[in-house]
């Protein structure tokens, strides 16, 4: 289905994803303004969501075993914001590099924007009708849930024939701004837990474990 | 073993995956496999479908194929027989029952994407179909059936293998968001076009949406094809929670006859659908044909409808539906009615339509050619093609895009160059950045199917001529691959010097192109410029002819405009007055310089006087904001002296422009420069320490990456200025040496990969970019072939630092004297020198810092 998002780009976000720091100076404004108008005429923002047993829903890894501890429901989910995307990086890495990296940029903080107002949509479809309790979003790659799993999730959602999401051999997806993710579902409070540094995939090449800081934070 | 789709109108079949979910299917199994397992079960529900009236039954092969063997127990060739057996079981078992029943190889997408979008290439693509189809011989398939497509080039890919492998007929359909587009933005008319150039039997529509919104969409597709047309909507959306569809059969069956009075001709069910919507729909049909049959209250149906069951009652097999179908872009030779209120063809010709993928072109109007890709007198390009340097070609291509060409030329003329490789190649890599259809440019039959081949949409192909010979290789393949043709008038006596000459030679060319079946409106006819100075009094010749051939053949034209102008001064006023009297004329398709801006505005403008464009949207949009500055032309000797570039009231040196990433600038600035230094000095004592000033910025932090690539933009168009003059001069390109760059097998990130090779080059490096996803078996043939000293290497994902690894081992195995350079995100100095890097490089000026080492070492 089509997602509703229309709210602009966090600037501080894109600002942290070009590991631009401080005040962005005019020249940046401009084209974070240009970048914006490229990417919402390219962007063509969409989602799917199943829901299933938790027993249904096969998982790999200790992290996402524990989020979901507790839930008896899994909303499977995939958010893309379409192959438009990924045609006008391709033409503007011709053409302007510069302006390449900061849509780039600007489309990775787009795809978790258009995540969460996917999984408002969601809990708004829910909430009314089921009066449950639900945790945050988990994705494949997080914590020592594998990215190999993607293609199960896709699988379980058809979402190639449903929103044109594919997934490669090497378990990356195409388009490239594009999300899949886990939500447990409870009846009773459940918060979901984070990973830890010590179950991550990436705890040797970590820079923000190096700097002592957390994902989570 | 063809099949007359108009011969009554077919029920198709419903969903394979609901029955096998109703029959036990857990949700974590394909149905391909659970089919499989359970051929009895596939049996039965053909058996119901054809129970329920279905004409046409599809195959349980849709999701097999070689990318998708893990779900298979079994080879590809036993898996397809097992499903195509329950299929052929139930036909032979309904015949007995004195039913006619037709079994489909049902192909569906093989699950990867295409290049561009994805990894996977053409031929492969191909290859993968080909095994499916072969498999399928002997089977008992009536034909083959490619569904729930979203991606044009995959059809061609799978339509060219049942052709080229089976004497199946093919019917096609594609799957279509509301917005009329598919997800990789293929529209209906592109869809159109290229399916009845490549020789497709009927298209359709399944799949994604309900019965209400595909009508529109089936009622637009029945408007833009002669083909016949068929339907498969879903049974309306599923629920999240329960998986079940909304829209029921009778709300599903109550919109089927609407869809017959569109004239669609087959009609059946996808996703959601059962039998029992089959056997509503074949109720359907039979009430309208006994209506029909009576000849009494058959509905008021279109008109394209009427036709076919006028011709049926007639007893006529009404093979080509009525002419002038509804809807078709006409030519514009239009009467208007007495009231004034609409307008009616006088024939029923269709206009020449061209298309990329996703883009059709429809030349109503003069359409520019844009013929700046073809390197006869252009030393830079000749030399970028020669280097595989396709950012350059890309370069010009974007540029003609940006000026407003529709349709560009691509020519690879190199006489030291293989073109059956390089044209294709070349064709593929424009594909990546422009959705313009283009005009395959090339004497070489070879080179013209190659290039067709992989082009994705309907091309024009230049040219044929009046030669026998000529046209006997060469109509052949735009036949094939469907494609538009230019007709050169000239043989092998040369170029007839007058008007009837030409004349004659068209008419030898479309009489041969109908004799193997090229639609007349895919002929184009050039009648060749030469020039006026040489042949002054042939300049009139040319244009006589273009209006003999569109007044009395009504065929499309081209012309090179430019040529007419050769030898003369102030070539543009010849250049613009002979494209007016040319478009006057009847000229469609000028292939010319579309930077020309003079030239552009001729063509606007006659498209409004004209009325080729309506309510002069197109002219308005692009002149609206245009000032006409006051005395344009001057005569020699009164030339303004040189500029320094200015912003602001203030000259600025060459330093501040790229550090500002001022691009014009720049070049103005480095232009002037090289008045007075050499090529090399202006390179080394100013673009260079430009650079290195930017990148300090960088390291300190003082200036963030867009801006440093925004420098290196400014330097590069100062660094092509100094190529273009060394080009023109027959002198090498500057070249520090030459790096491979590429991103690993299995990754697909590559824009950090392309940061570090814009950097690169513009210190003078020439970069030999692989592109991603590039395994090292390739990496290290061109290593070893071209004598590389360095590589640079660059992985995003965990997953692929395994396959850096693999590449490295095989580098220093197989090409000791090679050097390594990696970087990316996951990368860390500790991990590159684990996996036996060289250099971790942890931004793109540090690639630069290696490459200085590596290629200093060796001076």
């Amino acid at each position: 289905m089509k997602i509703n998002s229309s709210s602009p780009i966090c600037r501080d976000r894109w600002m942290a994803a070009l590991h631009v720091k401080g005040q962005a100076d005019a020249q940046l404004t401009a084209q974070f303004s240009e970048a914006e108008k490229l990417l919402f005429a390219a962007a063509s923002p969409k989602g799917v969501y199943k829901i299933m047993e938790r027993n249904d829903v096969k998982t790999k890894g200790f992290s996402i075993e524990k989020h979901l501890e507790g839930c008896h429901k899994v909303i499977v989910m995939a958010a893309t914001l379409g192959i438009g995307v990924d045609n006008l990086l391709r033409k503007t890495q011709v053409t302007d590099m510069a302006m390449a990296v900061v849509i780039d940029s600007g489309a990775s903080v787009l795809i978790e924007q258009v995540c969460d107002d996917f999984e408002q949509q969601i809990r708004q479809d829910m909430l009314p009708a089921h009066m449950m309790y639900m945790t945050s979003r988990f994705s494949p790659g997080y914590g020592d849930y594998p990215l190999t799993e993607q293609s199960r999730i896709i699988g379980y959602l058809d979402a190639q024939r449903q929103i044109g999401l594919h997934v490669t051999s090497d378990s990356l997806m195409i388009p490239g701004k594009s999300i899949t993710a886990l939500i447990g579902i409870a009846d009773h409070p459940v918060t979901g837990r984070l990973a830890t540094c010590n179950e991550c995939v990436l705890k040797e090449k970590c820079t923000l474990r190096k700097e002592g800081k957390f994902c989570g934070d | 073993m063809a099949i007359d789709f108009n011969e009554k109108k077919y029920i198709l079949d419903g969903a394979m995956g609901t029955m096998l979910q109703k029959a036990g299917m857990h949700s974590d199994e394909t149905t391909t496999h659970f089919g499989q397992e359970h051929p009895d079960i596939l049996k039965d529900i053909h058996r119901q479908y054809i129970d329920a009236g279905a004409d046409i039954i599809y195959t349980a092969t849709f999701g097999i194929n070689r990318f998708k063997m893990d779900e298979l127990d079994v080879s590809l060739v036993e898996a397809v027989r097992v499903a195509m057996d329950a299929a052929s079981q139930a036909k032979q078992e309904a015949a007995k029952k004195g039913r006619d029943v037709k079994v489909a190889l049902g192909l569906g997408p093989l699950g990867e994407l295409l290049e561009p979008m994805g990894t996977l290439r053409f031929e492969d693509a191909y290859d993968a179909f080909r095994e499916v189809v072969a498999a399928a011989e002997g089977n008992g398939a009536d034909l083959a059936v490619i569904e729930t497509m979203t991606d044009l080039y995959e059809v061609k890919a799978a339509v060219l293998a049942v052709k080229e492998n089976s004497d199946l007929p093919v019917m096609v359909s594609m799957t279509f968001e509301e917005n009329e587009r598919t997800f990789t933005g293929v529209s209906l008319e592109a869809m159109a076009v290229t399916l009845e150039g490549l020789g497709v039997d009927a298209m359709g529509i399944n799949c994604s949406l309900g019965p209400v919104e595909i009508l529109p969409m089936a009622q637009k597709l029945r408007a833009l094809t002669s083909l016949p047309v068929f339907a498969k909507p879903n049974a309306g959306l599923p629920d999240p929670a329960t998986g079940e569809y909304d829209i029921t059969c009778d709300q599903f069956v109550s919109k089927m006859d609407e869809y017959f009075d569109a004239g669609i001709c087959m009609l059946g069910g996808c996703c959601g659908t059962s039998p029992e919507y089959i056997a509503g729909l074949a109720a359907c049909r039979d009430a309208r044909d006994e209506k029909t049959l009576s000849g009494g209250e058959a509905k008021d149906v279109g008109a394209v409808c009427q036709g076919r069951e006028a011709a049926e009652r007639d007893g006529d097999g009404a093979k080509e539906p009525v002419a002038g179908c509804v809807g078709h872009a006409e030519k514009p030779v239009l009467t208007t009615k007495p009231s004034g209120a609409a307008v009616i063809p006088a024939h029923t010709a269709r206009l020449l339509k061209i298309c990329s993928g996703t883009t059709v072109v429809c030349v109503d109007h003069v359409t520019v050619i844009g013929e700046r890709i073809n390197p006869t007198g252009k030393k830079r390009l000749k030399q970028a093609l020669l280097d595989e340097d396709y950012d350059y070609i890309l370069t010009q291509a974007i540029e003609q895009i940006d000026a407003g060409a529709e349709i560009l030329d691509v020519n690879v003329g190199v006489p030291s160059l293989d073109d059956v490789k390089m044209l294709p190649q070349v064709i593929k890599k424009l594909q990546s950045v422009t959705d313009l259809p283009l005009q395959i440019d090339s004497s070489n039959p070879k080179a013209i199917e190659a290039a067709l081949r992989v082009y994705n949409g309907k091309a024009i192909v230049n040219s044929v001529n009046g030669e026998d010979k000529v046209l006997a290789a060469i109509l052949p393949l735009v036949k094939k691959y469907g494609a538009a043709v230019v007709g050169l008038t000239l043989d092998e006596t040369g170029i007839p010097a007058t008007a009837e000459g030409r004349f004659a030679i068209a008419e030898k060319i479309l009489a041969r192109a109908t004799e193997y079946g090229i639609p007349e409106e895919d002929v184009i006819i050039d009648c060749l410029t030469l020039t006026a100075s040489a042949q002054q009094k042939e300049a009139n010749e040319t244009l006589r002819a273009v209006r003999m051939v569109k007044e009395r053949l009504g065929l499309a034209t081209a012309l090179g405009v430019s040529n007419i102008s050769f030898g003369l001064p102030a070539r543009p006023f010849i250049n613009r007055t002979f494209l007016a009297l040319a478009m006057e004329s009847g000229l469609d398709l000028p292939i010319m310089n579309p930077n020309d801006e003079d030239m552009m505005a001729s063509i606007f403008a006659y498209n409004v006087l004209k009325n080729r464009d309506e309510n002069a949207v197109r002219y308005i949009d692009r002149y609206a904001d245009m000032q006409i500055a006051a005395a344009g032309i001057s005569r020699k000797g009164g030339q303004n002296a040189e500029q320094l570039p200015v912003e602001n009231g203030m000259a600025h040196d060459i330093f501040y422009c790229i550090e500002k990433g001022m691009k014009g600038d720049t070049v103005a600035a480095v232009e002037k420069l090289l008045q007075e230094s050499s090529e090399m000095a202006v390179v080394n004592q100013y673009l260079i320490p430009a650079l290195d000033k930017v990148g300090r910025g960088f390291e300190k932090g003082s200036i963030f990456l867009p801006q440093m690539l925004q420098a290196a933009t400014a330097a590069q168009a100062g660094f092509d200025v100094i190529k273009e003059r060394l080009a023109a001069g027959d002198q090498k390109t500057v070249s520090l040496g030459q790096v491979v760059i590429a991103t690993v097998k299995g990754d697909i990130h590559d824009i950090g990969k392309n940061i570090v090779k814009v950097i690169m080059e513009n210190y003078g490096y020439q970069m030999i970019d692989l592109g991603r996803d590039v395994p090292k078996e390739e990496i290290l043939a061109v290593v070893k072939e071209k004598d590389i000293r360095l590589v640079g290497l660059s992985a995003l994902m965990t997953t692929t630092l395994g396959s850096m690894e693999e590449t490295i081992a095989a580098i220093r195995k197989e090409a000791p004297n090679c050097r390594v350079m990696v970087g990316g995100a996951v990368l860390t100095a500790e991990y590159a020198a684990q996996i036996g890097a060289d250099f971790y490089c942890k931004d793109a000026m540090k690639s630069v810092e290696a490459a200085q080492e590596v290629f200093d070492e060796q001076v």
